[in-house]
């Protein structure tokens, strides 16, 4: 039989089901998971098949259902959370930021706190400053929890296998327009991937080069990769070759993956939905700056959401979204 | 010998709605077994699957965000 190319959200559903199926530690909260499977559908079915005990559809009431989790994992469950959209993080984020991603340092090892946060990330369908943001800056600030940020179907299941079978507190972030899910309109065709029926783990902390190319190099993460993949394309038609990177992974951030990936250009665009300012294209900039600068052929431009509220009117939120024609201007003007 | 894959007439209820297919989870030409999740069909947001009647090889015949209706053939197995 052929293989099944799968949207982010079945193959992330796949790997959750496979280690449901094989430990009794592991069971799912969030609000609309029993019989609706979560807003991107990685628990669809579970309710029915796993029953009310282990798939708890929860009250609108982060800051309980989230300290809960992290109690539950304390005592040696492996809770996965469905936090639907990260804007919502503010409500619980004294859990992420002072129990879960501390309690292991504070006990001096003696307790663990095995469990993943999912959490769906970003805009471009007109949401408003609410539920469109991206943030992911915000969690990878904090020590001791891991921020990972798949952007295809083969990352997603592979990496989330490595979520739940790793002991430390992990966020799993997707961005909604990478899911696949019917409702965000036609998935985008790179977020498809062949993904193998059996299980497999994809490890942390490695850029994924999606595309390689030697003028220029795209750094990106979540959907941003998928806009540097267009640009590559309109790139390629100038006579611009760009190499795509995919950072997958916030912490651990893959730092010689990024040297040795722009060392081969020596001129870089870093792509990011996230906030412009105190994030990860500036984390980006300061880790080449602080090894070694003289990889840089030109000053480098970072192409991302400005530090304004997302607006809710379609052309002003496409106008200041790091997309393609943006991507691709930057790489031309250092082209020139 | 072929088999056509249509869209069911009970795969969603009002009779008056279109849909869209909105990805194939196989190749055009790819070996498929009956029974197999297929494609994914949209009718208003809604995500509804469509599996394969037969075993053999896939020969698609409309593309994702085409509207379809109940009945119409959008494949055929080989």
């Amino acid at each position: 039989m052929s293989t099944r190319i799968l949207t982010m959200s079945r193959a992330g559903r796949e790997a959750l089901d496979w280690e449901m199926e094989r430990r009794d530690e592991i069971f799912c909260l969030g609000e609309d998971i029993f019989k609706f499977g979560g807003i991107f559908g990685t628990m669809d079915g579970f309710g029915a098949k796993y029953g009310p005990e282990r798939v708890i559809s929860t009250p609108i009431s982060e800051t309980g259902f989230i300290g809960m989790a992290a109690g539950a994992a304390m005592e040696g469950m492996h809770p996965v959370i469905d936090l639907a959209y990260i804007d919502f993080i503010g409500v619980c984020y004294n859990v992420l930021l002072n129990t879960a991603s501390k309690a292991h340092y504070m006990s001096g090892g003696a307790v663990k706190v095995p469990m993943t946060l999912l959490i769906g990330t970003g805009g471009g369908y007109n949401n408003a400053a609410q539920h469109s943001q991206c943030l992911h800056a915000t969690v990878a600030h904090i020590p001791g929890v891991k921020v990972v940020y798949p952007s295809n179907a083969y990352d997603a299941k592979g990496m989330l296998h490595t979520a739940l079978r790793d002991d430390n507190f992990t966020i799993f972030l997707t961005h909604k327009a990478t899911a696949g899910v019917g409702w965000m309109g036609t998935p985008i065709k790179t977020t498809l991937a062949e993904v193998p029926a059996e299980d497999y783990t994809v490890p942390f902390g490695k850029v994924k080069i999606y595309r390689e190319g030697s003028d220029v190099t795209l750094i990106g993460l979540g959907m941003s990769v998928h806009e540097c993949l267009k640009a590559a394309d309109a790139l390629a038609a100038d006579g611009i070759s760009a190499q795509v990177v995919d950072l997958r992974s916030l912490v651990p951030l893959d730092r010689d993956g990024i040297m040795e990936a722009v060392g081969k250009t020596g001129r870089l665009v870093v792509t990011d939905e996230d906030y412009l300012s105190y994030g990860v294209s500036g984390e980006i900039l300061a880790t080449i700056f602080e090894r070694d600068p003289s990889i840089l052929k030109k000053p480098p431009i970072r192409v991302t959401m400005p530090d304004i509220p997302i607006p809710f009117s379609r052309p002003l939120e496409q106008a200041i979204l790091p997309l393609a024609g943006r991507i691709a201007d930057a790489a031309r003007k250092l082209m020139a | 010998m072929t088999t056509p894959v249509i869209i069911p007439a009970d795969l969603w209820d009002e009779d008056d709605k279109t849909g869209s297919i909105v990805l194939w989870l196989y190749a055009d030409g790819a070996s498929v077994k009956q029974g197999d999740l297929i494609a994914e069909v949209l009718v208003e947001k809604v995500t509804l699957e469509l599996e394969a009647p037969a075993t053999g090889t896939l020969r698609i015949q409309v593309e994702p965000e085409v509207v379809v209706n109940k009945g119409d053939t959008v494949a055929v197995i080989e």
